[in-house]
């Protein structure tokens, strides 16, 4: 893995940066929200880009109104914002109406530490995850970060981006594929670990050491978490003798979640181990990174719970 | 103003009247107050030559657009796209029954609907949306939004009032059906209602008050909509009567969701009839 030299936010919108310049009909709206790459947007494309103020409902609704007159329509700003302030608008306006809009959110987990549950986006692939119509897309490095913003400028329906930041070692490469919403990274025949966004990294590494150990472990990085790839999601389930899901957000409806529908709906009996963050509120203060190794999602936490 | 003109309208809102109460008693559910109350309105919007459309391609490009974001008055505004070819007229009678597209509230699946609506609060976001696009490919089509008092409550219509006037959308139209009931209660029990006209009007709009009733007064301030040359959108509060034209229903919050029985469905038939 090489180390990215961009900041993985500015992959996407860098992105939706080239998509504007070819298509006249793609537009942004930001809900007081910035990124060092909407600078050069916002200069070179002004009529393509607003800022509606700190007012979400609207945004979301506004973006509708632009998506059934044909635009193809980005929204942004911090993850518990533009997805539970604006739930009902999200709902309604997007999935009901199934109409393109990109969702981005920023903030993935804990990423906003220090700022408190306010700005945590530790629920929001639960409650995304019910709406019906929408397609949720967790990318873990810069490379699909900018597939997913193509991938959403095709869909004709909602899309839910997380946006992660900082610079992240690349996993994939430019002629990666990512069409099949996950994507099989180690193989192992132990352990399966099934991990979403920038935990893939991290399940990167504590394969390393499990194989290390002799407990040959393997990787998913379930970048797609709906719909899920239900042909490739049983051939995983089908060569592994137990599961492990790992993510950065709340065990209550997650990916841990998804993967135990997905077990049971399909009459799978497989051992699942499902790693996340609590069910509660994080009041404790620290950054991203001392934050995840106080609920034991760094590398030897993640490590000791597998073991155990 | 002709008085044929306005002669027409008027029967033609208490014809709207009769087959809503005939719909909704047919029913037994749906929302008849909020429904007559704004019938006045909506008969001058597609019959006083306010909007334009083409009922046979509904998708027109350059077709005005109108979103009922009180969408609990779906009734009058299907017996109005029925009567004008966007689907059969026969449909009507299904209003609310099993696999019939007219539900309680108005959906995109319905011929001549342009928005999804029943949560209130969304449809003058939306409408923002489609008067910005009109602004950006510089198109001639109006936007229309009519929504109720009581949905005035919902923090989201002040979100969009001040970005609608930020981004100058004077081809945006907003109306408030302004019958000061919500749906268990008089507004004024809920909320402060003091001053609605001149919150639009600090919130960047122009406004107008009228009857909502009065076709002498509706068709001219419709009528001048195309014709603004103001920078500003437009909120034309409509003072109204929940249950309009059935004098038992008048102005009482139990006709928001009541039901006519057979006795009230022939009373309310018989004072229609006399209108």
């Amino acid at each position: 893995m090489t180390n990215s030299n961009i900041d993985i936010r500015d992959a996407f919108f860098d992105e939706i940066y080239n998509l504007a310049k070819a298509d006249p009909r793609v537009i942004l709206l930001v809900a007081d929200m910035g990124a060092f790459s909407l600078v050069k947007f916002k200069k070179d494309f002004p009529s393509q880009f607003i800022n509606v103020g700190i007012a979400e409902q609207n945004m979301v609704s506004v973006a509708a109104g632009l998506a059934l007159a044909g635009r193809k329509v980005f929204i942004y700003t911090i993850i518990p914002f533009i997805t539970q302030r604006c739930y009902e608008q999200v709902k309604i306006d997007l999935c009901s109406m199934n109409l393109p809009v990109t969702i981005l959110g920023v903030g993935p987990g804990l990423t906003y530490g220090n700022d408190g549950p306010t700005h945590h986006g530790t629920q929001d692939i639960a409650i995304m995850r019910a709406l019906p119509e929408i397609t949720i897309l967790n990318p873990s490095d810069a490379i699909m970060a900018a597939a997913s913003i193509n991938i959403s400028y095709k869909n004709s329906g909602p899309t839910y981006i997380r946006i992660d930041k900082g610079k992240i070692p690349e996993i994939y490469n430019q002629e990666s594929d990512f069409q099949d919403g996950l994507a099989e990274l180690k193989d192992g025949g132990d352990l399966t670990i099934i991990a979403t966004g920038i935990m893939t990294h991290q399940a990167l590494k504590a394969a390393q050491e499990l194989n290390n150990r002799g407990l040959s472990t393997g990787v998913v990085d379930l970048y797609r978490i709906k719909p899920l790839n239900k042909e490739k999601l049983l051939k995983i389930i089908d060569n592994s003798k137990r599961l492990v899901t790992l993510e950065e957000n709340s065990i209550v409806g997650g990916i841990g979640s998804a993967i135990s529908e997905f077990l049971t709906d399909n009459g799978k009996i497989i051992p699942l181990k499902r790693i996340a963050l609590p069910d509660t509120h994080c009041f404790e203060s620290g950054d991203r990174n001392s934050l995840l190794a106080f609920y034991n999602l760094n590398i030897d936490g993640i490590i000791k719970t597998i073991l155990n | 103003m002709g008085t044929e003109k306005i002669h027409k309208l008027r029967e033609k809102a208490n014809w709207i009247r009769q087959r809503v109460l005939e719909m909704i008693t047919n029913a037994g559910k749906g929302h008849i107050g909020g429904a007559f109350s704004c019938a006045d309105i909506l008969a001058v919007l597609y019959y006083g030559d306010v909007l334009r459309f083409q009922a046979a391609n509904p998708d027109w490009v350059d077709r005005d657009r109108f979103i009922l974001s009180k969408g609990h008055s779906s009734a009058a505004l299907y017996v109005i796209l029925s009567d004008l070819g966007y689907f059969p007229s026969a449909e009507l009678n299904n209003f609310q029954k099993e696999n019939c597209i007219l539900g309680a509230h108005p959906g995109l699946k319905v011929p001549g609907i342009e928005a999804d609506s029943g949560s209130l609060g969304h449809g003058l976001g939306i409408g923002a949306g489609l008067a910005l696009n009109a602004k950006l490919d510089k198109k001639e089509y109006l936007t229309f939004v009519l929504m109720g008092d009581g949905e005035c409550c919902e923090g989201s219509v002040w979100e969009a009032a001040m970005f609608a006037s930020r981004q100058k959308l004077n081809n945006l139209i907003g109306i408030v059906d302004k019958n000061g009931l919500c749906s268990t209660d008089f507004l004024e029990n809920c909320v402060k209602m003091e001053s609605f006209e001149q919150r639009w009007e600090t919130f960047g709009w122009d406004t107008v008050a009228v009857d909502g009733h009065s076709f002498e007064e509706l068709i001219p301030v419709f009528s001048q909509t195309r014709s603004r040359e103001s920078e500003k959108p437009l909120m034309i509060i409509a003072n109204t009567t929940k249950g309009k034209g059935v004098s038992f229903m008048e102005g009482k919050p139990e006709w928001h969701h009541s039901v006519p029985n057979q006795e009230q469905f022939e009373l309310a038939k018989k004072e229609l009839n006399r209108e």
